[in-house]
């Protein structure tokens, strides 16, 4: 086997088993901003395809869930915002309450209670943006609109809460 | 290029304008303080994401889902309970596996135990007699078999297994193979015969 036949043979060992070890994560992902099976799939499938295409993952940039999950969300809301399920997306949104984190419901219910905590340990506009982009799956223009503030306070306030959301998440393990 | 400053948890939340975003990729494999930054804002949304529902399961509402799982449960049950693969896994499997069972749905199928040539695979193979699909279940196989089908002279590879315990491959337009093998590498661990 060629040296090149290796690498691609060991890229795609890694492609499969980050595919199965990862995938019902990056579809809850992909599915929170798209609310729609099909295409939390494709996205999944397209941010999978896209790192491996193109140079793939090396161990330095970071763990790799994390940067799967911002890889995943980065390809969803590009479906997004390049298709016309946007408005069908949001009427369905709508009827879903963007501040309940039910830790019984999700996924990984211990984390999540953690994960509550943590959130309800922000201010309440630092919760909110949070919420709202996350859960939400809204965009930092859709969030100014919403909260009525100017899109620069949205990004500055939304990149403050995740620094204070990490640290509440490190210090204050249980 | 620039610190990544603020941009670091957008980005992270992926919410950066798409033409900024390559630039800010190649400036984390340059810059170590930019990447902690990213990494950390990566951690706290991964975080986020345990508090996700889980996507909900294939077509819920499409009603000739449940019927449908038990009458598969039940050809496993006979062909291959009895054989120690675990009926209820088996069609857990198959439940996960939507297009599976669409296809089931929509065609008469036939199935064939193949014959292992490895120690503790047992494999089936359950195929549309119109030749319209081919799915192969496989128990004991190494991680990574796959699965060929023979048409005339020539063997050609469908793909990998996917999960385990048992691992399953689902091929749409199988044609009518007049053989279908598991191999793991270059050997063959289990050889079957469709009959149409």
């Amino acid at each position: 086997m060629s040296v090149e036949a290796r690498r691609v043979a060991r890229d795609e060992g890694a492609f499969d088993f980050a595919y199965r070890a990862y995938a019902p994560r990056l579809r809850a992902v992909a599915f929170a901003v798209l609310h729609d099976r099909d295409a939390a799939e494709d996205a999944v499938h397209g941010a999978l395809t896209r790192i491996w295409s193109g140079g793939g993952y090396r161990a330095e940039r970071g763990p790799l869930l994390p940067f799967l999950i911002a890889c995943v969300r980065r390809e969803a809301i590009d479906a997004l915002r390049s298709s016309g399920r946007r408005q069908r997306r949001e009427l369905r949104a709508a009827a879903i309450d963007p501040v309940a984190v039910d830790p019984i419901a999700a996924i990984d219910p211990l984390e999540a209670r953690r994960v509550k905590r943590a959130l309800d340990a922000l201010s309440a506009p630092q919760r909110d943006v949070v919420v709202r982009a996350y859960f939400g799956g809204r965009t930092l223009a859709e969030i100014a609109a919403d909260v009525n503030v100017p899109l620069g306070t949205v990004k500055s306030r939304l990149s403050a809460a995740l620094r204070a959301l990490h640290s509440n998440l490190t210090e204050g393990t249980p | 290029m620039n610190h990544v400053d603020d941009d670091a948890e957008l980005y992270a939340l992926g919410l950066t304008e798409r033409d900024r975003d390559a630039h800010i990729e190649a400036h984390l494999a340059e810059c170590d303080a930019c990447r902690a930054r990213v990494v950390a804002a990566e951690e706290a949304v991964a975080a986020l994401s345990a508090a996700l529902p889980a996507m909900p399961p294939a077509h819920a509402r499409r009603a000739w889902i449940a019927p449908l799982a038990t009458a598969a449960s039940v050809v496993f049950a006979v062909t291959a309970g009895v054989e120690g693969i675990a009926a209820h896994s088996a069609s857990a499997e198959l439940a996960r596996n939507g297009a599976a069972l669409s296809a089931m749905a929509a065609s008469h199928f036939g199935h064939t135990t193949m014959t292992a040539t490895q120690p503790g695979v047992i494999a089936k193979a359950i195929y549309a007699r119109d030749g319209t699909w081919c799915y192969v279940v496989v128990d004991g196989a190494p991680r990574g078999s796959h699965v060929l089908l023979r048409h005339g002279g020539r063997e050609v590879d469908a793909g990998a297994l996917e999960g385990a315990a048992p691992a399953t491959l689902f091929t749409a337009a199988a044609g009518k193979p007049t053989g279908v093998a598991v191999v793991a590498g270059a050997r063959t661990i289990a050889r079957g015969t469709p009959v149409y």
